[in-house]
C-alpha cells in the first residue's frame, strides 16, 4: 500500500545529508550575525548563551529577547549632521576604509578587464612567435602566490617613495601590485571566453571593410561582454578580500583598505565581540550579496580558470 | 581586385603588429610585479642590511635562517597544518561532491549556500572562528571549556599550549589552536575543492558506474575502484593547489591565532612576516621567501605537467 521506492528513499537521504552539511557550513556565519545583534550585557556572560532570550524564570522566552544594535552603532558612529541625511557616519571603517577598498577594487578590476581583454583576444586569435611559451609562462605565474614577492615589492615601494616622484602615491603602487597579481588568471579566463566566440564573425566584418581593431571593438567585445563582466566581478571580490598586501604596503591611515582597518579594529575591541562581529558583517555583506546575485558569472569565470589552472 | 590589394598592404602590417601591441601592457605589468620582484628577492637573500648600505654576504642568510630554532619548529607546524588541511578538505570535498553529483531539484540552492564561505575574506573567516572560541565568552568556549565534557580542565583553544611531543622535536600532537586553524581553513577551502571534484566527477560517464552496479558492485566499491582511479589527476591537482594555498595563506593565521598561543601555530608564511616586518631581518626573510617560492614552483610545475598529460590523453 504505502511503499517508497528505494530510489525515492535514496534521494531523500541525500537531501537530508546536504541540508545538514549546509547547516554546518552556515553555523559560523549565523553565530556572527547573532553576536552582532547582542548587547554588551549578553556578550560578557559565563557561560555564554546562544540567544539573548532567557529570563530568570524561563530558559527561553521570545518576548524577553534583548536584541540590540549597539555593535553597529559603535562601528558606524552616527552623529547628527545637516547634509542630505540627518546624520553622518563617522566610524573609520565606513568613512575611510570601505570607500578605499571600493576604490582599489574598482580601479584594479577595470584595469585587469582592459588588459586581459586585449591580451586574451590576442592569444585567442593570433599565432605569433612565442605564443605558446608566453601562454604557458602566464599559466605558471598564475599559480604564484603573492606572499613570496611581498618582501621585494615592499622594498620596491620604499625605494619609489624615496625617489619622491610627482603624482606618486602608495595607492598607485597597491593598484599596480593587485593588477599584476590578478592579471595572469584573467588573461587565461579571457582567452577561454574569446575562444568560444566563432572567428568567422570577425572575418566577415573584416571582409565587409572593417579594420581588425574595429572588428575587435564592434564584434568580439560585445559578445565577450559576459566573460569580461565575470573577470571584473572575480577581480573585484579578490581585491576586496585581499589582506596581506594592503597591510604591508600601505602605511597612511587614510589609504588603508577595509581588511587592514578590520584587523586593527580586532586589536582595539578584544572583549567587545558584538562590535567586531558587526564590523565583519558590514564589510563582508556587499560581497556576499554580489555573489548571490551574480553567482552564474562567478562560476563561469571559476570553471574557466580552474580547468586550466 | 586590384584595389583591395593596395588597400590591404598597410593594414596587413598593422595586422602583424596588432597582437604585439595588445599583449605588451600585460607583459610589462607581469614583468614589473611578478618577475622583477622574484629576482629582487634572490638579490635580497644574498645581502645584509648594514648601516652604510647593503652588503653581499653570500649564503650567510640561509645558514643563519637554518640555525634558528623557530625555523625547524615552523617547518614542523607547516607540515602538520598541510597534512591536516589537505586531508580534511579533500575527504569532505569528495563526500559533498558525491552527494551533489546526484541530480537533485535543489542542487542549485545547495551549491549557492555552500559557496558563501568562498567569497568571505580569509581574515574575516579567521575573526568569525575566533569569536566562537574567545576564552569564556565565545559560544563554543561554553562547550569546550566545560571540564565535565573535556576532562581534566576543558579546552581553551586560544590559550592551551601544545602537549608534549611524541617524536622528539616534531610538533605532534598539535595544539588545540592548530587543529582549530585547520578546521577554519578547511571550511573556507571546501567550496572550491568541492566544485573542482564535482566537475571531474561529472566527466566520469554514468554507463561505467551503471554497468558496474549491474555486476554487483556496492557504493564503496564504485568509489574505490572506479571514481577514485578515474579522478586521480584531478585529486592530485586539487591536493597541489590546496598545498599551495595552505603554504602561502597567512590571513587566517593573522586574525585567528596570531601565531599563538606561544608559537604553536607559527607556520612558515607567518614566520616570513615576523622576520621581514617585525624583526626587520630582510636578508633572512628573503631567504625564507625564496625557500617557500622554490616549493611553490615545484608544485606549480608538477601541476602543469599533470594537466598537460591529461590534455594529451583526451
Amino acid at each position: 500500500m504505502f511503499r517508497i521506492s528505494r530510489r525515492r528513499l535514496d534521494v531523500w537521504m541525500v537531501n537530508i545529508a546536504l541540508v545538514i552539511i549546509c547547516f554546518f557550513a552556515l553555523i559560523p556565519v549565523a553565530t556572527t550575525v547573532l553576536i552582532s545583534f547582542k548587547g554588551e550585557r549578553d556578550i560578557i556572560r559565563k557561560p555564554p548563551n546562544i540567544l539573548p532570550c532567557d529570563t530568570p524564570e524561563h530558559a527561553f522566552d521570545p518576548s524577553a529577547c534583548r536584541w540590540s544594535v549597539e555593535g553597529y552603532q559603535r562601528v558606524l558612529a552616527p552623529r547628527p549632521g545637516n547634509g542630505l541625511l540627518p546624520f553622518v557616519l563617522t566610524g573609520n571603517i565606513v568613512r575611510i576604509y570601505i570607500p578605499n577598498s571600493f576604490m582599489y577594487a574598482i580601479s584594479t578590476a577595470l584595469l585587469v578587464v582592459f588588459l586581459s581583454g586585449m591580451s586574451g583576444y590576442a592569444f585567442s586569435r593570433y599565432r605569433f612567435r612565442g605564443h605558446g611559451v608566453m601562454l604557458v609562462g602566464i599559466l605558471a605565474i598564475l599559480g604564484v602566490p603573492l606572499l613570496t614577492n611581498l618582501l621585494a615589492l615592499y622594498h620596491m615601494g620604499v625605494n619609489i617613495r624615496r625617489a619622491q616622484l610627482p603624482f606618486y602615491d602608495d595607492r598607485l603602487f597597491l593598484i599596480a601590485v593587485y593588477t599584476g597579481f590578478f592579471l595572469p588568471l584573467s588573461v587565461w579566463i579571457a582567452k577561454g571566453f574569446f575562444d568560444a566566440i566563432p572567428r568567422e564573425l570577425e572575418e566577415a566584418a573584416v571582409i565587409d571593410g572593417c579594420s581588425p581593431f574595429g572588428a575587435l571593438l564592434r564584434i568580439s567585445m560585445p559578445l565577450a561582454l559576459p566573460g569580461l563582466m565575470a573577470i571584473f566581478l572575480l577581480t573585484f571580490v579578490n581585491v576586496w578580500n585581499e589582506f596581506i598586501a594592503g597591510y604591508l604596503l600601505v602605511a597612511k591611515n587614510e589609504l588603508k583598505p577595509a581588511m587592514f582597518g578590520l584587523y586593527e579594529f580586532l586589536g582595539q575591541n578584544i572583549i567587545n565581540l558584538q562590535v567586531i562581529a558587526a564590523a565583519c558583517i558590514l564589510i563582508a555583506l556587499p560581497i556576499v550579496i554580489l555573489f548571490i546575485f551574480a553567482r552564474r558569472s562567478f562560476f563561469a569565470a571559476m570553471m574557466e580558470g580552474a580547468i586550466k589552472g | 581586385m586590384q584595389r583591395t590589394e593596395t588597400r590591404r598592404r598597410p593594414r596587413s602590417r598593422f595586422r602583424n603588429l596588432l597582437p604585439f601591441w595588445l599583449i605588451l601592457p600585460t607583459v610589462v605589468v607581469i614583468l614589473a610585479i611578478q618577475v622583477y620582484p622574484a629576482f629582487y628577492t634572490v638579490w635580497l637573500s644574498l645581502h645584509q642590511r648594514e648601516p652604510k648600505g647593503w652588503e653581499y654576504v653570500g649564503l650567510d642568510n640561509f645558514s643563519r635562517l637554518f640555525r634558528m630554532g623557530i625555523f625547524g619548529e615552523s617547518v614542523g607546524h607547516t607540515i602538520v597544518f598541510l597534512i591536516g588541511y589537505t586531508t580534511l578538505t579533500l575527504v569532505l570535498g569528495f563526500i559533498i561532491a558525491l552527494l551533489l553529483n546526484r541530480k537533485l531539484k535543489l542542487s542549485g540552492l545547495y551549491i549557492t549556500v555552500l559557496f558563501v564561505p568562498w567569497v568571505i575574506a580569509d581574515i574575516i573567516v579567521g575573526i568569525v572562528f575566533r569569536l566562537l572560541v574567545v576564552p569564556d565568552y565565545g559560544l563554543l568556549s561554553g562547550i569546550l571549556q566545560n571540564p565535565a565534557l573535556f576532562p581534566p580542565n576543558g579546552i581553551s583553544v586560544l590559550t592551551a599550549t601544545r602537549p608534549p611531543s611524541w617524536f622528539g622535536g616534531f610538533p605532534f600532537p598539535p595544539a588545540p589552536a592548530m587543529i582549530y586553524l585547520i578546521m577554519a581553513s578547511a571550511w573556507r577551502a571546501l567550496p572550491f575543492t568541492t566544485l573542482l571534484l564535482l566537475a571531474a566527477m561529472q566527466t566520469v560517464s554514468n554507463e561505467i558506474i551503471e554497468s558496474s552496479r549491474m555486476d554487483g558492485a556496492n557504493g564503496w566499491q564504485v568509489v574505490r575502484h572506479i571514481l577514485i582511479p578515474l579522478m586521480l589527476p584531478t585529486l592530485v591537482v586539487a591536493l597541489f593547489s590546496l598545498t599551495l594555498g595552505g603554504m602561502n595563506g597567512v590571513g587566517m593565521v593573522f586574525s585567528l591565532t596570531g601565531g599563538g598561543p606561544g608559537t604553536s601555530t607559527e607556520v612558515l608564511s607567518y614566520l616570513l612576516y615576523v622576520l621581514g616586518w617585525s624583526q626587520l631581518e630582510f636578508g633572512r626573510a628573503a631567504a625564507l621567501a625564496l625557500l617557500i617560492a622554490v616549493v611553490n614552483w615545484a608544485l606549480i610545475l608538477a601541476t602543469l605537467r599533470i594537466t598537460r598529460v591529461e590534455e594529451r590523453n583526451q
